[in-house]
C-alpha cells in the first residue's frame, strides 16, 4: 500500500505582474507506508515547497498529491499530520509540557499526559518539562519540536530541515537519535534536507531534485541496514554514496 | 556589580535629580528672577497642607481621575475590538485605519464644543479621553495580531487549527506585548484628554482647578494642581510599565 502518491506535480509562482518562476516541474514520486525519504537538492530548488505542497500549506498548480487515497486538507483536518521546522516553532509563553499539549488542544482532545511524558522522555528532555524555549539550547529545542509533531500518533511526519540551524556536532547527535525515534514509531517520513550525509544516515531512499525548476534528477535507495551507527558513516559504501550524491547537486 | 545594585543606584541617582531640581526651583522662586508665576517651591507645597484647599484638590482629583479612567477603559476597549475587527475581516482593515486617523486628527479643542452639545458637560472629559486611548490601542493591538511570526501560523495550520484556534492559541497571546505597550503609552493621554476635556465648563475637575486659578491669579494652587495632575499620569504611567515589562517575559 502506497502511503504518498504525488502525480505530476508543478508549482509556479508569481514575482509580479510579469515574472513568473517556475519553482516545480513534473514531480512524480510515491512513498511506501512506512517508508522514510529524504529530499535534497540545491538550496532554491523547492524542496520546502515540495513538502509544503504535501502539508497543504500550498496548493499546486497543476498536479494532484494524495495520502491514503485521499487530499492532503483531508489528513489535516483530522490532526494527521506531525511537522517540525527548521525554527523550533515552539510557542514561547508555554512550557515543553504545554507545547506538547497545544496539538491534542487544536484536534480538540483532552491532552494524554502519559504520552506526552512518554514522548518527552523519548527524545530525552525528562526534567525539562516546565522549562520555557527560550531556558533551552538549540538542539533541546528541536528535540521538543520533535515530540510535538508526533503527540497525535501522525500518519505522516513531515521533517523540514529540522536540525538545519544546530552546530555539526549536536545535528550527528540529533540524526542519530532521530533514527532511533523513528525505529520506535516507523512512520511515514518525508524529510527535506540540504546534508548529504544526514539523508543518506536517515532515509530508506534518497530522492535528488535539480535546481530551478525543481525536477526529480534521481531516486538513490539507501541499504544499509537498521539500526544504522555512526561507525556506517565511515564504511566506504557510505562515502560512495556520498561523493555520487555531492556530485548531483552541483550545478 | 549585580543587577540589583544597579537598580538601587538608579533609583538614588533619580532620587538625588529630584532633590536637585527642587531645590533649584526653591532657589528660582526666592530669588524671584522668573517672575511671579514661578513661586518658591515651599510655598506650593504649603498649599496641601490647607485642609480647605487640600478637599478642593482631592475632590477634583477624583473627578478627573473618574473621567480619566471610564475614557481609558472605554477607549481601550474600542480600539481593541475595533483591531480584532480588523484583524478578523481583512477587508476592512484599510478602512477602519481611515477611520482611526481621522477621528485621531480632529483635534480635542475642535471638538469639545461639539461633544458638549452631543453629550453634555459632565461626559465631555471622558470623551475626550477615549479618542486618544482608542487611536493609540487600535494601533497598538493591529500590529500586536500581526506580530507571530509565518512558520508558528504554518505549525499550528498543518496540525489541524481552524481559525478561531490561530486567533485563541496564537495571535492573541502574541498581541499581549504590544497592546500593553499601547495601554502604558495611552494612559497619559486619557489624564490629557479628560483635563482638555473639562475646559469646557465641567462642574469640577483639576482641569476646572486649572482654569479658574489662571483667570484668579492664584500661582501657587495652580502649580500644586499641576502637580497633582503629574503624579497621576506618572503612577498610572509607572503601574502600566511594571505590567508591561511583565507581559514581555511573559510573551515574547
Amino acid at each position: 500500500m502506497s502511503a504518498i502518491e504525488i502525480q505530476g506535480v508543478s508549482m509556479r509562482f508569481r514575482l509580479s505582474r510579469k515574472q513568473e518562476v517556475l519553482a516545480l516541474e513534473n514531480i512524480d514520486l510515491t512513498i511506501q507506508s512506512g517508508e522514510f525519504v529524504a529530499v535534497i537538492g540545491p538550496s532554491g530548488c523547492g524542496k520546502s515547497t515540495l513538502l509544503h505542497l504535501v502539508a497543504a500549506l500550498e496548493t499546486a498548480t497543476c498536479g494532484k498529491i494524495t495520502i491514503d487515497g485521499e487530499s492532503p486538507e483531508a489528513l489535516r483536518e483530522k490532526h494527521q499530520l506531525g511537522i517540525a521546522f527548521q525554527e523550533h516553532a515552539l510557542l514561547p509563553w508555554l512550557s515543553v509540557e504545554s507545547n506538547l499539549a497545544l496539538p491534542f488542544k487544536i484536534a480538540g482532545r483532552p491532552p494524554d499526559r502519559g504520552h506526552i511524558r512518554e514522548l518527552i522522555r523519548l527524545v530525552g528532555l525528562r526534567g525539562f518539562e516546565d522549562a520555557r524555549p527560550r531556558q533551552l539550547s538549540g538542539g533541546m529545542r528541536q528535540r521538543a519540536a520533535i515530540a510535538r509533531s508526533l503527540c497525535l500518533d501522525p500518519k505522516l511526519l513531515l521533517l523540514d530541515e529540522p536540525f538545519g540551524a544546530l552546530d555539526a556536532v549536536t545535528r550527528r547527535q540529533m540524526n542519530i537519535e532521530l533514527q532511533r525515534v523513528w525505529l520506535e514509531k516507523r512512520l511515514t517520513t518525508m524529510l527535506v534536507t540540504h546534508s548529504v550525509d544526514e539523508a543518506i544516515f536517515l532515509a530508506d531512499r534518497v530522492v535528488v531534485l535539480s535546481g530551478r525548476p525543481g525536477r526529480i534528477a534521481e531516486i538513490i535507495d539507501v541499504a544499509f541496514e537498521r539500526p544504522r551507527t555512526p561507525e556506517c558513516m565511515r564504511t566506504e559504501e557510505f562515502h560512495r554514496l556520498s561523493d555520487h550524491l555531492t556530485e548531483l547537486l552541483e550545478p | 556589580m549585580t543587577s540589583d545594585s544597579n537598580h538601587l543606584r538608579d533609583l538614588l541617582y533619580g532620587f538625588a535629580g529630584l532633590v536637585c531640581l527642587l531645590i533649584a526651583w526653591q532657589i528660582v522662586g526666592v530669588s524671584g528672577v522668573a517672575g511671579m508665576t514661578a513661586p518658591p517651591i515651599g510655598k506650593v507645597f504649603a498649599i496641601y497642607n490647607k485642609p480647605a484647599l487640600a478637599a478642593l484638590l482631592l475632590r477634583s482629583a477624583r473627578a478627573t481621575m473618574f473621567s480619566a479612567v471610564l475614557g481609558f477603559g472605554i477607549g481601550s476597549v474600542l480600539g481593541f475590538a475595533t483591531a480584532l475587527l480588523a484583524h478578523l475581516l481583512p477587508i476592512l482593515g484599510p478602512g477602519l485605519d481611515r477611520l482611526a486617523v481621522v477621528i485621531n486628527a480632529a483635534p480635542a479643542i475642535a471638538l469639545g464644543p461639539i461633544f458638549i452639545i452631543l453629550v453634555s458637560r459632565e461626559f465631555t472629559p471622558t470623551l475626550l479621553a477615549t479618542i486618544p486611548v482608542f487611536f493609540i490601542v487600535y494601533v497598538a493591538a493591529t500590529s500586536g495580531l500581526k506580530a507571530s511570526t509565518r512558520v508558528l501560523g504554518e505549525m499550528m495550520t498543518t496540525f489541524g487549527a481552524r481559525r478561531w484556534q490561530l486567533l485563541c492559541y496564537l495571535d492573541l497571546p502574541s498581541a499581549i506585548p504590544s497592546l500593553m505597550n499601547g495601554l502604558k503609552v495611552s494612559v497619559t493621554a486619557a489624564m490629557i484628554g479628560a483635563i482638555v476635556g473639562e475646559w469646557f465648563g465641567a462642574p469640577t475637575g483639576l482641569g476646572v482647578v486649572i482654569l479658574n486659578t489662571l483667570e484668579n491669579f492664584q500661582v501657587p494652587l495652580m502649580w500644586a494642581a499641576i502637580l497633582v495632575v503629574a503624579s497621576i499620569s506618572l503612577s498610572a504611567y509607572g503601574l502600566l510599565t511594571l505590567a508591561q515589562r511583565w507581559a514581555e517575559r511573559r510573551f515574547a
